[in-house]
């Protein structure tokens, strides 16, 4: 028993950190059909920020936070002016800005890495103590990393569901000239799009780090197991990438206890080969017919 | 004669380099209902995305009232008060029939008369108040069409560009939609409709402009239309 509960607790850590990543790439895919490799940079940039404001200047843990997200989702505007915008229109935009942001991406890690230096840090944000269900000892930042992702995911449903700014993003990601015709600046609406998934890149980095440690490349692993989990859930598909980061979260936890940490990755590859196969849209993705 | 409320002035616009629309111009004048009639491929579309600032011009000048529409983004047109219903259904096909139109008065204007705008919409298409909550990729085509005449509506238009509402539909929902068309007419509202089909809107529209290759070839009542055999057989094969 002590078992699964050890595996649900750290199945559900790593899953929330998968979801709230996986969240940022899905929604900027699903609005503007970009694969932005720069999100592991923002990961990585998010993390160093919260531990520059509070251990350079000593500020609170919140402030770490804000300033980490609000700097997060300027450079994610900044990606959008810099990569996404000049491309847009052009028949030749998924590869073009698919190449632009690899090159974003290393400009940031790069600034980060003549900022910080190459060795690991502990990141400043830790929560001591844990609480103890049977024999099993949960550690408190564990806790308060899956209540963050709630609280996040819970938010996000509600901009996108509720919200008039959500439903202009749903409705450009659904139909870009329909929107148009509604009034909807598109653009307007791919930069904040671009700014929310840079704000929770800087959250799930701050997470990533806080179990981890910050390093200028950290954000690389994370965003790869991102990947995996939008192409899993279909790409685009916002509520399928969270249920799919949980799903994964979980058996990477299974497999890591029965088969040992290096093969869970080679699972995960495993994975998504067979639901290619089986259904090359994703599990929570449409079949979409393209008529040449 | 009401004012003109659109005047289009010798526009070209096409695609890739290639004009497609050449040299057009066209009122349309405050209240009226004016056709574009013409065969497939020939710019009727065209016409409309030029109007609605999807597709930059290369030569003339839109305007409404006494605004120029032809530098403005297609938001900005919006916000000027020209609404297009375009051709398909183009919904937004995982929301709502209710998400669906109040994208349609997404706009500050238009959402600040969001609930009045509905109720109006509901009345005059009773069928979207039993499909309110049905998601819009599981309607039938012609309830996808209604949707989009609905959410057409909801905005606080001067100006109803319409790209072809019948187009394939079965004739009776095809009635019904001409149903819609006639009252949005009768209740003082100023539209340009494209058609495929002359017969269609030969008794409804005060003005029918025969587009061909880009260029009008024929401009006058829909009677006079019906009465020149020749002509529809020429241009319209029928």
């Amino acid at each position: 028993m002590d078992v699964v509960i050890q595996i649900i607790a750290s199945g559900l850590t790593l899953g929330a950190m998968y979801a709230v990543s996986t969240v940022g790439l899905s929604l900027v895919y699903g609005s503007l059909n970009m694969l932005n490799m720069a999100h592991g940079a923002l990961l990585a940039l998010g993390g160093y920020i919260c531990f520059y404001t509070m251990t350079a200047l000593g500020l609170p843990a919140v402030v770490g936070v804000l300033a980490a997200v609000v700097v997060c989702g300027l450079v994610g505007l900044l990606i959008y002016v810099c990569t996404a915008a000049p491309l847009l229109g052009s028949p030749q935009f998924e590869t073009g800005v698919f190449i632009a942001t690899i090159g974003f991406g290393a400009v940031v890690e790069n600034v980060i890495l003549r900022m910080f230096g190459p060795q690991p840090q502990p990141q400043s944000l830790q929560v001591p103590g844990d609480i103890v269900i049977g024999n099993v000892h949960i550690p408190n930042q564990n806790l308060l990393i899956l209540a963050v992702a709630l609280g996040l995911m819970v938010a996000m449903a509600l901009l996108l569901k509720r919200s008039r700014l959500g439903r202009a993003i749903r409705a450009t990601a659904q139909n870009r000239e329909a929107a148009q015709l509604m009034g909807v600046r598109v653009g307007q609406i791919y930069a904040i799009v671009l700014a929310l998934s840079g704000g929770l890149a800087a959250i799930s980095g701050i997470m990533v780090s806080s179990l981890y440690s910050l390093l200028p490349n950290m954000g690389g692993d994370p965003m790869l197991k991102a990947f995996i989990i939008c192409i899993v859930a279909g790409l685009g598909n916002v509520t399928g990438a969270v249920i799919s980061a949980i799903a994964l979260g979980l058996l990477e936890a299974t497999a890591q206890y029965n088969l040992g940490v290096q093969y869970s990755f080679a699972l995960l590859l495993f994975l998504v080969i067979v639901v290619l196969i089986w259904r090359p849209y994703g599990l929570f993705g449409r079949k979409q017919v393209v008529r040449l | 004669m009401a004012d003109a409320l659109l005047k289009i002035d010798g526009i070209s616009a096409g695609y890739h380099g290639q004009d497609v629309l050449r040299g057009l111009s066209l009122t349309v004048a405050e209240g009226n209902l004016v056709a574009i009639v013409g065969p497939n491929g020939h710019g009727k579309s065209t016409l409309l995305r030029a109007i609605s600032g999807l597709l930059k011009l290369t030569g003339g000048s839109i305007q409404l009232g006494e605004r120029r529409l032809d530098r403005l983004r297609p938001d900005e047109i919006v916000a000027a008060g020209v609404v297009q219903v375009p051709q398909g259904d183009l919904l937004f096909p995982e929301m709502t029939v209710l998400e669906n139109l109040q994208m349609g008065a997404y706009l500050p204007a238009a959402s600040a008369r969001m609930a009045e705008r509905l109720e109006e919409v509901y009345t005059l298409l009773p069928k979207l108040r039993e499909r309110q909550h049905q998601v819009a990729s599981t309607l039938s085509g012609g309830e996808r069409r209604m949707v989009g005449i609905g959410r057409g509506l909801m905005a606080d238009a001067r100006l109803l560009l319409l790209d072809e509402p019948s187009l394939g539909l079965a004739p009776i929902i095809i009635d019904q939609i001409y149903e819609v068309i006639t009252t949005l007419k009768h209740s003082g509202r100023t539209i340009l409709l494209v058609e495929e089909s002359a017969a269609r809107v030969a008794d409804k529209a005060d003005h029918i402009h025969l587009l061909d290759h880009g260029e009008f070839v024929w401009s006058g009542a829909g009677s006079e239309l019906m009465a020149r055999p020749e002509i529809l057989a020429t241009y319209l094969g029928s």
